[in-house]
């Protein structure tokens, strides 16, 4: 326990709190930038984070800051005594029972910057010679260094430390007067290894992004297939399991699995697991906002719901079980079809690259664009597409699974196949 | 936090360097279905500096606000680094060193906790009091005060404080077919003291917006397909900021955005002035007054489309310099530790010479579509907004309200498309705007009747 975290923890137990948690991340940033293909910005931050929770007489309140002197601590937790007198009573206000103290470390805690400039370089360099066309408009790569400790009053006391790389990139092509729509991707990384181009699906979407400057629109609308890709299902997921699975969707009741627990809710091919921990997950967590040691878990087995992405409060509010992690770092079990043989079982549809739209009803129906996608037409990608509306329902579209595809995209944060699915309507002009 | 004087630290400054100390504090409080599930203060406050070597900029930052030989150091490393390797040789920026000193903050007596609470409660049981049938209810309070002092080499200075309060309150209904929710906004520029008196003040609003939630329950889908629509300022506001305004940010037009081959061309209908307002608008302060922006640049008003034709971009020192124009005072950051970006203000079409009323009594068969729930747009100013409150136009008035439904297009077409402009103007800001940063924009307008694509069930 750190000498702040110790404070605070004294503090809080002389001021007679029934329950708190806090916690102090301590973090470091070493990022740089690229506008276009030029390095533009060589940034270092360095913060904290003190974040305080205190439940008294079962009222809550939160407060946090970056100043982690004695006097404005001190300020904080008369402060955050004031916000808990003001709320209202709710006996499913909790924090994490008592668990065994526990370390976590992972990555390193320095930045091989002289490795990150020459990587970037070379990026910078590839993209020039393989892509003449494509047109790099923000690219970050950073290197995080994080130690946070948590702490509550049922002794529950975690220290992590984590190093991360992380790059992102936004970029789109321009021919003439041609302009293709932007697309983004990026990945994270313990440790650096070979060519940014080769990480994630970074080289397969700048290679679409070129052919997006011959995007044609699609006459009429139909109902067809779609073959979601690895990058377009991790905003689909989001949104599934936000409409769905979680806390909201659960306290207000609107959920349509609501009671859906040990239920098909999906196809049996369908197996979606949660991995913090695993070791196939460089950008992992080990601890939940609410105090937990994160465990790896399975959302969805063969297509059966086995648990709802509920918080500690989530939980006590609605009755039901605590997911045992806080979600995200999902992998999706492959297939046995390879991605060409799914292409070429499909009748009429779209290659679904990427999703513009906004979250879903409740019940899950969605409307958006699919950009930077492709029309499937007897088995074979015919021309990239543009200006094609997709609509559909979330929970309709896990049901209507054909297949699932047998390679995977990891990203560091996350691993997708390519999933094969069908019932959605396709509009074009 | 208050440092309104930098200039003790000009000494630090050897290279071009920006000097920024700032705070910013935010509440929020979420009600949802009467269970508190939000009550919380944060504060985030630092001092940072960004430095300019030869075309390399270096940033660095500290929460430790005596720290500052050590940011401007630090920063000074970063840019150097960068330098000695790129070697871009560009020249320095044009000097400019206007000082400002813009304090937004009440002159009331502050409410105390109980009383902010008290309040959101009071909105919170005359929602549940009044409209027992509803199956959920969201009232949520975010508050931000941005404060900051900034100094560059070049002399110029600013002190500001900059705080927005708004509530959002969302209604939903299930009865058995489809739920449906609509939400509404109130607030703005200010602190919760000059945004909001009594909670009753809120009640007509909450009336009017139950009304159109009972209205939607019933409602129908909007037919697929192009339809002629009156966009209501909300949704005009996001087609501006979003569709327009995104890829006139000369750091997008650099990156290829398709604004870049409209410059002082015909690219919307010579009904259509679109405007990124730097603070004032017709005497009145607009949503997020910007007097200097990040980089110590006096920010002007930057006319994006006059009458149909583009006119300029919205820029920062760098674009500005490559473009050889002036640079408009649009860079930007959020938090201590960001770096400026080029961002947007207060972005909105300015009025025309119709009323909303002969907008729709002109319209046969379409929509008149009111508030937008998401928008995302592209640099090929392709669109797609999500809209929760909508009605169905026959024969010139209004008839059915429409379920959720999404609409797209490409914004430079829309606005080709535009044959009548309301003459009112309505200004928001309650959104975030992201790009690497989120940050407080104002959106703006009056009701544009235009064509625009529905996506259908």
């Amino acid at each position: 326990m750190t000498d702040t975290l110790k404070y605070c923890y004294t503090s809080l137990k002389k001021a007679n709190i029934d329950k708190f948690q806090c916690s102090l991340t301590k973090n470091t940033l070493y990022e740089m930038n690229m506008e276009g293909n030029d390095f533009s910005l060589i940034r270092t931050t360095i913060d904290n984070k003190l974040n305080i929770t205190i439940i008294k007489d079962m009222r809550k309140a939160d407060i946090s800051l970056n100043q982690i002197d004695i006097g404005i601590i001190d300020d904080a937790i008369n402060t955050v005594i004031e916000l808990s007198n003001t709320s209202q009573q709710d006996p499913d206000y909790d924090i994490s029972p008592k668990q065994e103290p526990q370390q976590f470390s992972c990555g390193s805690a320095k930045p091989a910057t002289e490795r990150m400039y020459s990587l970037l370089k070379e990026f910078s360099k590839q993209v020039t010679a393989l892509f003449p066309k494509v047109m790099l408009a923000e690219t970050v790569f950073s290197h995080n260094h994080s130690i946070t400790n948590f702490i509550n009053s049922n002794s529950v006391d975690f220290t992590t430390n984590k190093g991360i790389y992380r790059f992102s990139t936004l970029f789109s092509s321009k021919d003439s007067d041609k302009t293709s729509s932007f697309n983004y991707s990026g990945f994270s990384l313990k440790e650096l290894k070979g060519e940014i181009l080769n990480q994630g699906s970074l080289n397969n979407l700048l290679n679409q992004s070129v052919e997006h400057l011959q995007a044609q629109t699609i006459q009429g609308k139909f109902t067809g297939d779609v073959i979601i890709t690895p990058d377009c299902l991790d905003d689909l997921l989001y949104s599934y399991i936000a409409t769905f699975l979680g806390d909201r969707a659960l306290i207000t009741g609107l959920s349509v699995f609501k009671d859906k627990i040990n239920h098909l809710i999906a196809n049996p091919k369908l197996t979606i697991h949660s991995k913090p921990l695993s070791p196939e997950i460089d950008d992992g967590y080990f601890v939940t906002a609410d105090g937990f040691a994160a465990e790896d878990i399975t959302i969805i087995d063969k297509g059966v719901l086995k648990s709802f992405m509920l918080s500690l409060y989530g939980a006590n509010k609605t009755k039901l079980e605590r997911a045992k992690n806080a979600g995200g770092n999902w992998v999706i079990e492959p297939g046995d079809k390879s991605y060409n043989d799914i292409i070429r079982s499909v009748k009429k549809g779209i290659l679904f690259a990427r999703y513009s739209g906004g979250m879903p009803s409740a019940n899950g129906d969605f409307s958006g664009i699919a950009k930077n996608s492709y029309y499937i037409e007897d088995g074979e990608i015919k021309y990239p597409v543009a200006e094609v509306m997709v609509s559909g329902n979330l929970a309709e579209l896990f049901k209507n699974i054909i297949e699932i595809s047998k390679e995977r995209i990891c990203f560091g944060s996350s691993i997708f196949p390519y999933i094969h699915s069908s019932g959605v309507t396709i509009s074009g002009k | 936090m208050k440092v309104k004087n930098l200039n003790q630290y000009s000494s630090y400054l050897s290279k071009y360097t920006e000097l920024r100390f700032q705070e910013n504090r935010t509440m929020s409080i979420a009600i949802l279905k009467g269970n508190l599930v939000q009550n919380l203060k944060n504060s985030t406050k630092g001092v940072s500096a960004r430095v300019y070597s030869n075309g390399s900029w270096g940033f660095a930052s500290s929460p430790d606000t005596d720290n500052i030989k050590y940011v401007i150091e630090s920063a000074t490393q970063n840019a150097v680094f960068l330098d000695n390797r790129e070697k871009k040789s560009a020249s320095p920026f044009t000097p400019d060193n206007p000082n400002m000193e813009k304090d937004y903050s009440t002159s009331k007596r502050k409410f105390v906790q109980s009383e902010v609470m008290d309040f959101l409660r009071e909105i919170d049981s005359y929602i549940e009091r009044k409209f027992p049938d509803l199956s959920s209810r969201t009232v949520v309070l975010n508050n931000l005060d941005m404060e900051k002092s900034l100094l560059t080499s070049d002399g110029a200075s600013l002190y500001s404080l900059t705080p927005r309060s708004y509530i959002r309150f969302s209604l939903s209904m299930d009865k058995g077919n489809d739920p449906v929710e609509v939400y509404e906004s109130a607030g703005g520029l200010g602190q919760f003291e000059d945004n909001f008196s009594t909670p009753d003040k809120l009640f007509e609003t909450l009336d009017k917006l139950y009304e159109h939630l009972v209205k939607k329950n019933e409602g129908i889908y909007a037919a697929a397909g192009v339809k002629v629509c009156a966009l209501d300022s909300a949704l005009a506001g996001i087609l501006a900021h979003e569709a327009i305004g995104h890829t006139a940010e000369a750091d997008l037009v650099l990156s290829g955005s398709v604004a870049g081959n409209y410059l002082n061309k015909e690219s919307a209908s010579p009904l259509v002035t679109l405007v990124d307002f730097a603070h004032t608008y017709d005497g009145n302060d607009c949503p997020v007054p910007v007097y200097i922006d990040d980089e110590g640049t006096k920010a002007e008003d930057m006319v994006i489309i006059d009458n149909g034709i583009l006119k300029g971009y919205m820029h920062n020192k760098k674009s500005a310099q490559h473009f050889a124009v002036k640079p408009t005072g649009n860079a930007r950051a959020y938090e201590y530790f960001d770096e400026p970006l080029i961002r947007m203000r207060n972005t909105a079409i300015l009025p025309g010479q119709s009323k909303l009323s002969d907008i729709i009594s002109s319209i046969d068969d379409g929509y008149y579509l009111i508030k937008p729930s998401n928008g995302q747009a592209d640099t090929t100013s392709e669109f797609m907004f999500g809209v929760v409150l909508g009605y169905e136009i026959k024969d010139g008035k209004l008839g059915k309200a429409l379920k959720d439904l999404t609409i797209s297009g490409v914004a430079f077409d829309v606005l080709k498309s535009v044959t009548m402009i309301s003459d009112d103007m309505t200004w928001s800001n309650a959104g975030m705007c992201g790009k690497k940063q989120l940050i407080p924009v104002g959106l703006g307008g009056p009701a544009i009747k235009c064509e625009i694509n529905i996506g259908g069930r």
